[in-house]
Protein backbone atom coordinates (compact mmCIF):
# COMPACT_ATOMS: atom_id res chain seq x y z
CA UNK A 1 0.00 0.00 0.00
CA UNK A 2 2.37 2.66 1.46
CA UNK A 3 5.21 0.81 -0.45
CA UNK A 4 4.31 2.84 -3.49
CA UNK A 5 5.36 5.47 -1.68
CA UNK A 6 8.53 4.62 -0.65
CA UNK A 7 11.44 5.32 -2.95
CA UNK A 8 13.35 2.14 -5.15
CA UNK A 9 16.02 2.15 -3.50
CA UNK A 10 14.66 1.05 0.02
CA UNK A 11 14.95 -2.83 -0.03
CA UNK A 12 11.87 -5.14 0.67
CA UNK A 13 12.53 -5.82 4.41
CA UNK A 14 8.87 -7.91 4.82
CA UNK A 15 10.21 -10.41 6.80
CA UNK A 16 12.22 -8.82 9.09
CA UNK A 17 9.28 -6.28 9.90
CA UNK A 18 6.77 -9.21 10.18
CA UNK A 19 9.53 -10.63 12.64
CA UNK A 20 8.99 -7.58 14.70
CA UNK A 21 5.97 -7.06 14.65
CA UNK A 22 5.56 -4.17 12.60
CA UNK A 23 3.08 -4.25 10.57
CA UNK A 24 -0.77 -4.38 10.63
CA UNK A 25 -3.83 -4.34 8.27
CA UNK A 26 -3.16 -5.88 5.03
CA UNK A 27 0.66 -5.43 4.64
CA UNK A 28 0.36 -8.26 7.65
CA UNK A 29 -2.14 -10.06 5.54
CA UNK A 30 -0.13 -10.30 2.78
CA UNK A 31 3.08 -10.84 4.72
CA UNK A 32 1.30 -13.92 5.95
CA UNK A 33 0.18 -15.08 2.47
CA UNK A 34 3.51 -15.09 1.71
CA UNK A 35 5.16 -16.70 4.59
CA UNK A 36 2.73 -19.86 3.58
CA UNK A 37 3.21 -19.22 -0.07
CA UNK A 38 7.03 -18.62 0.08
CA UNK A 39 9.38 -21.19 1.33
CA UNK A 40 12.47 -18.73 1.59
CA UNK A 41 10.50 -16.25 3.19
CA UNK A 42 9.39 -17.91 5.75
CA UNK A 43 12.95 -19.07 6.51
CA UNK A 44 13.78 -15.62 6.34
CA UNK A 45 11.82 -14.57 8.81
CA UNK A 46 12.88 -17.60 11.00
CA UNK A 47 16.10 -15.91 10.65
CA UNK A 48 15.04 -12.84 11.88
CA UNK A 49 13.58 -14.11 15.08
CA UNK A 50 16.39 -16.06 16.17
CA UNK A 51 18.67 -13.11 15.52
CA UNK A 52 16.19 -10.31 17.40
CA UNK A 53 15.82 -12.71 19.88
CA UNK A 54 19.19 -11.41 21.34
CA UNK A 55 17.15 -8.20 22.31
CA UNK A 56 15.90 -10.46 25.36
CA UNK A 57 18.61 -10.28 27.18
CA UNK A 58 17.85 -6.75 27.16
CA UNK A 59 14.90 -6.62 29.20
CA UNK A 60 14.75 -5.93 32.56
CA UNK A 61 12.97 -8.13 34.69
CA UNK A 62 9.77 -7.42 36.87
CA UNK A 63 8.50 -9.26 39.72
CA UNK A 64 5.16 -10.88 38.90
CA UNK A 65 2.22 -9.93 41.22
CA UNK A 66 1.68 -13.07 43.20
CA UNK A 67 -0.62 -15.59 42.93
CA UNK A 68 -0.25 -16.11 39.38
CA UNK A 69 1.26 -19.51 39.78
CA UNK A 70 -1.71 -20.90 42.14
CA UNK A 71 -3.94 -19.60 39.22
CA UNK A 72 -2.04 -21.47 36.28
CA UNK A 73 -2.36 -24.47 38.34
CA UNK A 74 -5.99 -24.57 39.64
CA UNK A 75 -6.83 -23.87 35.73
CA UNK A 76 -4.51 -26.44 34.80
CA UNK A 77 -6.12 -29.08 36.99
CA UNK A 78 -9.35 -27.58 35.61
CA UNK A 79 -12.63 -26.22 36.72
CA UNK A 80 -13.47 -29.91 38.48
CA UNK A 81 -10.70 -29.43 40.50
CA UNK A 82 -11.82 -26.68 42.57
CA UNK A 83 -11.10 -27.51 46.54
CA UNK A 84 -14.98 -27.66 47.20
CA UNK A 85 -15.32 -30.82 44.78
CA UNK A 86 -13.92 -34.17 46.26
CA UNK A 87 -11.43 -35.81 44.01
CA UNK A 88 -13.84 -39.00 43.40
CA UNK A 89 -16.36 -36.71 41.64
CA UNK A 90 -13.92 -35.13 39.01
CA UNK A 91 -13.56 -38.31 37.19
CA UNK A 92 -17.44 -38.72 35.66
CA UNK A 93 -18.35 -35.76 33.57
CA UNK A 94 -14.98 -35.70 31.51
CA UNK A 95 -15.47 -39.29 31.12
CA UNK A 96 -19.03 -39.52 30.15
CA UNK A 97 -17.92 -35.78 27.84
CA UNK A 98 -15.71 -37.53 25.97
CA UNK A 99 -17.01 -41.14 25.39
CA UNK A 100 -19.90 -39.17 24.09
CA UNK A 101 -18.03 -37.01 21.67
CA UNK A 102 -15.71 -40.13 20.54
CA UNK A 103 -18.67 -41.65 19.22
CA UNK A 104 -19.94 -38.55 17.95
CA UNK A 105 -16.98 -38.32 15.81
CA UNK A 106 -16.71 -41.88 14.87
CA UNK A 107 -20.21 -41.58 13.87
CA UNK A 108 -19.70 -38.66 11.79
CA UNK A 109 -16.39 -40.24 10.16
CA UNK A 110 -18.09 -43.12 8.96
CA UNK A 111 -20.75 -40.37 7.37
CA UNK A 112 -18.11 -38.67 5.82
CA UNK A 113 -16.27 -41.04 4.39
CA UNK A 114 -18.77 -42.37 2.62
CA UNK A 115 -19.05 -42.35 -1.05
CA UNK A 116 -21.89 -39.58 -0.65
CA UNK A 117 -21.26 -36.07 -1.77
CA UNK A 118 -20.77 -33.43 1.64
CA UNK A 119 -23.43 -30.77 0.04
CA UNK A 120 -26.16 -33.09 -0.40
CA UNK A 121 -29.02 -33.59 2.57
CA UNK A 122 -28.15 -36.91 3.35
CA UNK A 123 -26.36 -36.43 6.73
CA UNK A 124 -29.26 -34.30 8.50
CA UNK A 125 -30.72 -36.68 10.51
CA UNK A 126 -27.78 -37.49 12.76
CA UNK A 127 -26.65 -34.04 13.05
CA UNK A 128 -29.98 -32.74 13.68
CA UNK A 129 -29.44 -33.80 17.47
CA UNK A 130 -27.70 -31.50 18.35
CA UNK A 131 -26.10 -28.18 16.96
CA UNK A 132 -24.25 -28.06 13.60
CA UNK A 133 -21.25 -30.47 13.95
CA UNK A 134 -18.88 -29.19 11.50
CA UNK A 135 -16.39 -31.65 9.49
CA UNK A 136 -13.28 -30.41 7.33
CA UNK A 137 -11.72 -33.22 5.00
CA UNK A 138 -8.11 -31.99 5.33
CA UNK A 139 -5.95 -32.53 1.57
CA UNK A 140 -2.86 -33.71 1.84
CA UNK A 141 -2.79 -33.68 -1.74
CA UNK A 142 -0.67 -36.60 -3.56
CA UNK A 143 1.28 -36.98 -0.04
CA UNK A 144 -1.82 -39.51 1.40
CA UNK A 145 -5.40 -39.96 2.28
CA UNK A 146 -7.25 -36.88 3.55
CA UNK A 147 -7.40 -36.25 7.56
CA UNK A 148 -10.80 -35.90 8.80
CA UNK A 149 -11.77 -33.19 11.53
CA UNK A 150 -14.71 -33.34 13.45
CA UNK A 151 -15.56 -30.15 15.45
CA UNK A 152 -18.64 -30.01 17.88
CA UNK A 153 -19.52 -26.66 18.69
CA UNK A 154 -21.35 -27.97 21.76
CA UNK A 155 -18.41 -29.55 23.40
CA UNK A 156 -15.89 -27.37 21.98
CA UNK A 157 -14.03 -30.69 21.00
CA UNK A 158 -12.09 -30.77 18.12
CA UNK A 159 -10.85 -34.53 16.61
CA UNK A 160 -8.83 -35.11 13.83
CA UNK A 161 -7.95 -39.00 12.30
CA UNK A 162 -4.34 -40.11 12.49
CA UNK A 163 -2.01 -39.04 10.27
CA UNK A 164 1.75 -38.98 10.17
CA UNK A 165 2.52 -35.50 8.52
CA UNK A 166 5.61 -34.27 10.10
CA UNK A 167 8.72 -36.03 10.30
CA UNK A 168 10.00 -37.33 14.04
CA UNK A 169 12.24 -33.74 14.12
CA UNK A 170 9.31 -31.51 13.31
CA UNK A 171 6.09 -30.77 14.54
CA UNK A 172 2.60 -30.75 12.80
CA UNK A 173 0.76 -27.46 13.73
CA UNK A 174 -3.20 -27.04 13.12
CA UNK A 175 -4.46 -23.72 11.96
CA UNK A 176 -7.50 -22.27 11.63
CA UNK A 177 -8.04 -19.46 9.15
CA UNK A 178 -11.11 -17.39 9.53
CA UNK A 179 -12.67 -13.87 8.16
CA UNK A 180 -9.59 -11.94 8.92
CA UNK A 181 -7.44 -14.36 6.82
CA UNK A 182 -5.00 -14.87 9.72
CA UNK A 183 -4.02 -18.42 10.77
CA UNK A 184 -4.21 -18.98 14.72
CA UNK A 185 -3.13 -22.21 16.20
CA UNK A 186 -5.39 -25.14 17.53
CA UNK A 187 -2.56 -27.03 18.50
CA UNK A 188 -0.34 -29.65 17.86
CA UNK A 189 -1.30 -32.58 16.21
CA UNK A 190 0.08 -36.09 17.96
CA UNK A 191 2.58 -38.36 15.87
CA UNK A 192 0.80 -40.83 16.29
CA UNK A 193 -2.83 -41.95 16.64
CA UNK A 194 -5.85 -39.36 16.67
CA UNK A 195 -5.69 -35.78 17.67
CA UNK A 196 -7.90 -34.39 19.92
CA UNK A 197 -8.18 -30.69 21.33
CA UNK A 198 -10.35 -28.73 23.10
CA UNK A 199 -10.86 -25.57 21.17
CA UNK A 200 -9.85 -22.48 23.54
CA UNK A 201 -12.89 -19.22 23.54
CA UNK A 202 -10.75 -17.16 21.13
CA UNK A 203 -11.37 -19.94 18.63
CA UNK A 204 -14.66 -21.22 18.90
CA UNK A 205 -16.03 -18.48 16.87
CA UNK A 206 -13.60 -18.84 13.79
CA UNK A 207 -14.57 -22.84 14.00
CA UNK A 208 -17.56 -22.02 11.48
CA UNK A 209 -18.36 -22.93 8.23
CA UNK A 210 -16.23 -21.69 5.76
CA UNK A 211 -13.32 -21.61 7.76
CA UNK A 212 -10.06 -23.32 6.84
CA UNK A 213 -8.25 -25.76 8.90
CA UNK A 214 -4.39 -26.22 7.34
CA UNK A 215 -1.46 -28.39 8.92
CA UNK A 216 2.08 -26.22 8.70
CA UNK A 217 5.34 -28.64 9.85
CA UNK A 218 7.01 -26.38 12.27
CA UNK A 219 10.49 -26.62 14.77
CA UNK A 220 9.20 -29.31 17.51
CA UNK A 221 6.96 -27.87 20.27
CA UNK A 222 5.26 -25.40 17.60
CA UNK A 223 5.47 -22.30 15.65
CA UNK A 224 7.76 -20.50 18.31
CA UNK A 225 6.40 -17.28 16.79
CA UNK A 226 2.12 -17.70 17.12
CA UNK A 227 2.24 -18.07 13.22
CA UNK A 228 2.88 -20.62 10.98
CA UNK A 229 6.71 -20.53 9.71
CA UNK A 230 7.01 -23.88 7.98
CA UNK A 231 5.10 -25.21 5.10
CA UNK A 232 1.70 -25.81 5.04
CA UNK A 233 1.11 -29.52 3.95
CA UNK A 234 -2.77 -29.97 4.29
CA UNK A 235 -6.15 -28.10 4.39
CA UNK A 236 -9.60 -28.06 4.30
CA UNK A 237 -12.57 -26.34 5.10
CA UNK A 238 -15.17 -26.55 7.79
CA UNK A 239 -19.41 -28.09 6.34
CA UNK A 240 -21.89 -28.45 8.45
CA UNK A 241 -22.82 -31.99 8.68
CA UNK B 1 35.38 -7.45 13.95
CA UNK B 2 39.13 -9.28 14.30
CA UNK B 3 40.05 -12.15 14.98
CA UNK B 4 39.39 -13.83 18.73
CA UNK B 5 36.01 -11.71 18.57
CA UNK B 6 33.89 -14.80 19.76
CA UNK B 7 35.81 -14.59 22.83
CA UNK B 8 35.80 -11.51 23.74
CA UNK B 9 32.08 -10.57 22.63
CA UNK B 10 30.65 -8.89 25.97
CA UNK B 11 33.44 -6.44 27.52
CA UNK B 12 33.72 -6.64 31.06
CA UNK B 13 32.54 -3.22 31.67
CA UNK B 14 28.78 -3.81 30.30
CA UNK B 15 26.13 -3.81 32.65
CA UNK B 16 25.16 -7.10 33.83
CA UNK B 17 22.04 -8.70 34.11
CA UNK B 18 22.28 -10.02 37.48
CA UNK B 19 21.99 -6.36 38.59
CA UNK B 20 18.73 -6.21 37.68
CA UNK B 21 17.60 -9.03 39.08
CA UNK B 22 19.04 -8.97 41.71
CA UNK B 23 15.52 -7.84 44.01
CA UNK B 24 13.22 -10.38 41.89
CA UNK B 25 14.15 -13.39 43.78
CA UNK B 26 16.90 -15.70 45.25
CA UNK B 27 16.13 -17.62 41.85
CA UNK B 28 18.21 -15.38 39.96
CA UNK B 29 21.42 -15.73 42.33
CA UNK B 30 20.96 -19.70 42.24
CA UNK B 31 20.87 -19.27 38.86
CA UNK B 32 24.55 -18.02 38.71
CA UNK B 33 25.26 -21.63 38.89
CA UNK B 34 24.41 -22.86 35.78
CA UNK B 35 21.14 -20.77 34.96
CA UNK B 36 20.70 -22.40 31.06
CA UNK B 37 21.22 -26.05 32.79
CA UNK B 38 19.17 -25.73 35.50
CA UNK B 39 16.59 -23.75 32.91
CA UNK B 40 16.99 -26.74 30.42
CA UNK B 41 15.84 -29.00 33.35
CA UNK B 42 13.03 -27.43 34.83
CA UNK B 43 11.15 -27.12 30.64
CA UNK B 44 12.06 -30.81 30.15
CA UNK B 45 10.55 -31.40 33.76
CA UNK B 46 8.00 -29.52 32.95
CA UNK B 47 7.38 -31.61 29.20
CA UNK B 48 6.72 -34.61 31.75
CA UNK B 49 3.96 -32.49 33.54
CA UNK B 50 6.24 -32.63 37.01
CA UNK B 51 4.17 -30.03 39.07
CA UNK B 52 7.78 -29.17 40.82
CA UNK B 53 9.68 -28.84 37.40
CA UNK B 54 6.94 -26.45 36.60
CA UNK B 55 7.35 -24.75 40.04
CA UNK B 56 10.60 -24.34 39.92
CA UNK B 57 10.75 -22.93 36.10
CA UNK B 58 8.60 -21.01 37.09
CA UNK B 59 10.64 -19.14 40.09
CA UNK B 60 13.06 -18.93 37.53
CA UNK B 61 11.66 -17.12 34.66
CA UNK B 62 8.67 -15.30 36.08
CA UNK B 63 10.20 -12.15 36.41
CA UNK B 64 11.41 -11.75 33.17
CA UNK B 65 8.33 -13.12 31.39
CA UNK B 66 6.03 -10.33 33.40
CA UNK B 67 8.99 -7.92 32.36
CA UNK B 68 7.97 -8.71 28.73
CA UNK B 69 4.26 -9.17 29.23
CA UNK B 70 4.16 -5.89 31.55
CA UNK B 71 6.19 -3.15 29.26
CA UNK B 72 3.75 -4.49 25.75
CA UNK B 73 0.84 -4.51 27.92
CA UNK B 74 0.96 -1.62 29.28
CA UNK B 75 -1.23 -2.08 32.63
CA UNK B 76 -0.83 -4.39 35.53
CA UNK B 77 -4.04 -6.40 34.95
CA UNK B 78 -3.86 -7.51 31.86
CA UNK B 79 -0.04 -8.08 31.68
CA UNK B 80 -1.15 -10.81 34.76
CA UNK B 81 -3.64 -12.32 32.34
CA UNK B 82 -1.21 -12.76 29.65
CA UNK B 83 1.29 -13.87 32.41
CA UNK B 84 -0.91 -16.32 33.54
CA UNK B 85 -1.95 -17.81 29.57
CA UNK B 86 1.65 -17.66 28.80
CA UNK B 87 2.18 -20.19 31.73
CA UNK B 88 -0.94 -22.40 30.47
CA UNK B 89 1.08 -22.55 26.96
CA UNK B 90 4.35 -23.60 28.30
CA UNK B 91 2.91 -26.54 30.41
CA UNK B 92 0.29 -27.57 27.43
CA UNK B 93 3.51 -27.39 25.12
CA UNK B 94 6.90 -28.03 27.03
CA UNK B 95 6.68 -31.95 26.09
CA UNK B 96 7.38 -31.35 22.46
CA UNK B 97 10.51 -28.56 23.58
CA UNK B 98 13.44 -30.12 21.90
CA UNK B 99 17.18 -28.55 24.13
CA UNK B 100 19.78 -28.89 21.19
CA UNK B 101 16.98 -27.31 18.86
CA UNK B 102 16.33 -23.32 20.73
CA UNK B 103 17.61 -21.40 23.92
CA UNK B 104 14.64 -21.88 26.61
CA UNK B 105 14.63 -18.74 27.76
CA UNK B 106 14.30 -17.67 23.88
CA UNK B 107 11.84 -20.17 23.23
CA UNK B 108 10.11 -18.92 26.85
CA UNK B 109 10.22 -15.20 26.04
CA UNK B 110 9.10 -15.61 22.27
CA UNK B 111 5.67 -17.36 23.47
CA UNK B 112 5.26 -14.15 26.51
CA UNK B 113 5.80 -11.55 23.57
CA UNK B 114 3.53 -12.92 21.14
CA UNK B 115 0.92 -13.38 23.39
CA UNK B 116 1.03 -9.68 24.92
CA UNK B 117 1.88 -8.65 21.37
CA UNK B 118 -1.74 -10.43 20.48
CA UNK B 119 -3.64 -9.06 23.63
CA UNK B 120 -2.24 -5.73 22.79
CA UNK B 121 -3.61 -5.79 18.91
CA UNK B 122 -6.66 -7.46 19.88
CA UNK B 123 -7.63 -4.41 22.14
CA UNK B 124 -6.42 -2.01 19.82
CA UNK B 125 -4.46 0.14 22.91
CA UNK B 126 -2.80 2.82 21.41
CA UNK B 127 -0.02 4.79 23.36
CA UNK B 128 1.10 7.86 22.14
CA UNK B 129 4.27 7.30 24.40
CA UNK B 130 5.46 4.50 26.08
CA UNK B 131 4.43 3.90 29.72
CA UNK B 132 6.15 5.48 32.66
CA UNK B 133 6.41 3.13 35.14
CA UNK B 134 8.29 0.43 33.95
CA UNK B 135 12.09 -0.51 34.44
CA UNK B 136 14.19 1.31 31.41
CA UNK B 137 15.52 -1.50 28.77
CA UNK B 138 19.47 -2.00 29.00
CA UNK B 139 21.92 -0.09 26.58
CA UNK B 140 24.49 -3.29 27.10
CA UNK B 141 24.20 -6.62 26.71
CA UNK B 142 24.77 -8.71 29.88
CA UNK B 143 28.30 -10.48 30.49
CA UNK B 144 28.00 -14.18 28.61
CA UNK B 145 28.15 -15.87 31.46
CA UNK B 146 25.00 -13.93 33.08
CA UNK B 147 23.12 -14.14 30.12
CA UNK B 148 20.07 -17.10 29.87
CA UNK B 149 20.59 -17.17 26.21
CA UNK B 150 23.74 -17.97 25.83
CA UNK B 151 23.33 -18.68 21.88
CA UNK B 152 26.17 -18.59 19.35
CA UNK B 153 24.54 -15.81 17.43
CA UNK B 154 23.31 -13.98 20.61
CA UNK B 155 26.09 -11.41 20.48
CA UNK B 156 26.31 -9.96 16.98
CA UNK B 157 22.95 -8.52 16.95
CA UNK B 158 24.14 -6.35 19.52
CA UNK B 159 27.09 -4.97 17.84
CA UNK B 160 24.92 -4.66 14.53
CA UNK B 161 22.69 -2.50 16.01
CA UNK B 162 25.38 -0.50 17.65
CA UNK B 163 26.39 0.33 14.02
CA UNK B 164 23.18 1.61 13.01
CA UNK B 165 21.86 5.39 12.70
CA UNK B 166 20.57 6.40 16.26
CA UNK B 167 16.76 6.85 14.91
CA UNK B 168 17.22 3.58 12.99
CA UNK B 169 18.51 1.85 16.13
CA UNK B 170 15.22 3.42 18.25
CA UNK B 171 13.06 2.66 16.24
CA UNK B 172 13.49 -1.05 15.83
CA UNK B 173 14.46 -1.24 19.42
CA UNK B 174 11.12 0.16 20.06
CA UNK B 175 9.61 -1.75 17.64
CA UNK B 176 10.69 -4.99 19.77
CA UNK B 177 9.95 -3.70 23.60
CA UNK B 178 6.81 -1.93 23.39
CA UNK B 179 5.09 -4.57 20.50
CA UNK B 180 4.43 -1.55 18.37
CA UNK B 181 3.39 -1.18 14.68
CA UNK B 182 5.04 1.36 12.22
CA UNK B 183 1.95 3.54 12.97
CA UNK B 184 2.33 3.74 16.29
CA UNK B 185 5.78 3.89 15.77
CA UNK B 186 5.54 7.32 13.61
CA UNK B 187 2.70 8.52 15.90
CA UNK B 188 5.07 8.53 19.05
CA UNK B 189 7.98 10.09 16.87
CA UNK B 190 5.46 12.15 15.29
CA UNK B 191 6.75 11.95 11.63
CA UNK B 192 5.07 11.16 8.77
CA UNK B 193 4.38 7.19 8.50
CA UNK B 194 6.68 6.71 4.98
CA UNK B 195 9.56 8.46 6.79
CA UNK B 196 9.28 6.13 9.53
CA UNK B 197 9.29 3.28 6.98
CA UNK B 198 12.17 4.47 5.06
CA UNK B 199 14.21 4.78 8.20
CA UNK B 200 13.43 1.06 9.40
CA UNK B 201 13.36 -0.19 5.69
CA UNK B 202 17.09 0.92 5.88
CA UNK B 203 18.11 0.17 8.95
CA UNK B 204 17.15 -3.31 8.82
CA UNK B 205 18.72 -3.15 5.58
CA UNK B 206 22.46 -2.28 7.28
CA UNK B 207 21.44 -5.03 10.20
CA UNK B 208 21.09 -7.32 7.38
CA UNK B 209 24.21 -7.23 5.71
CA UNK B 210 26.34 -6.76 9.08
CA UNK B 211 24.71 -9.66 10.52
CA UNK B 212 25.64 -11.89 6.63
CA UNK B 213 29.17 -11.00 7.30
CA UNK B 214 29.57 -11.47 10.75
CA UNK B 215 28.03 -15.09 10.24
CA UNK B 216 30.23 -15.29 6.38
CA UNK B 217 33.75 -14.75 8.59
Amino acid sequence: MSDETAPDDIPDMAAAELALGLLDGEDRAHALRRMLAEHGFAQDVERWRKHLAALFDLWPAMEAPRGVLARVERTIDGPAASPAVPAKRRLFWPVAAGLSSVAAAVMLVVIVTRPLPLSGPAPRPVAAAHAAILVASIDRGKAGAPVTAVYDPNSAALRLTPAALAEADRSAELWVIAGDGVPHSLGLLKPSGPSSFTVGHDNRARLATGAVLAVSIEPVGGSPTGLPTGPVVAKGALAPV
Amino acid sequence: MGSGARDCRAPPERASFGAVTDSSSAASRALAADPRARLVAALVGTGDEDRSAFRDLYALTSAKLFGICYRICGERQAAEDVLHDVYLTIWKRAGAYEPHRASPITWLATIARNRAIDWRRAQAVRRSSPIEDVPPILDEAPLVSETMLADEASHLLHGCLDGLEDNQRAAIRTAFFDGVTYAELAERQNVPLGTMKSWVRRGLARLKACLEASVGE
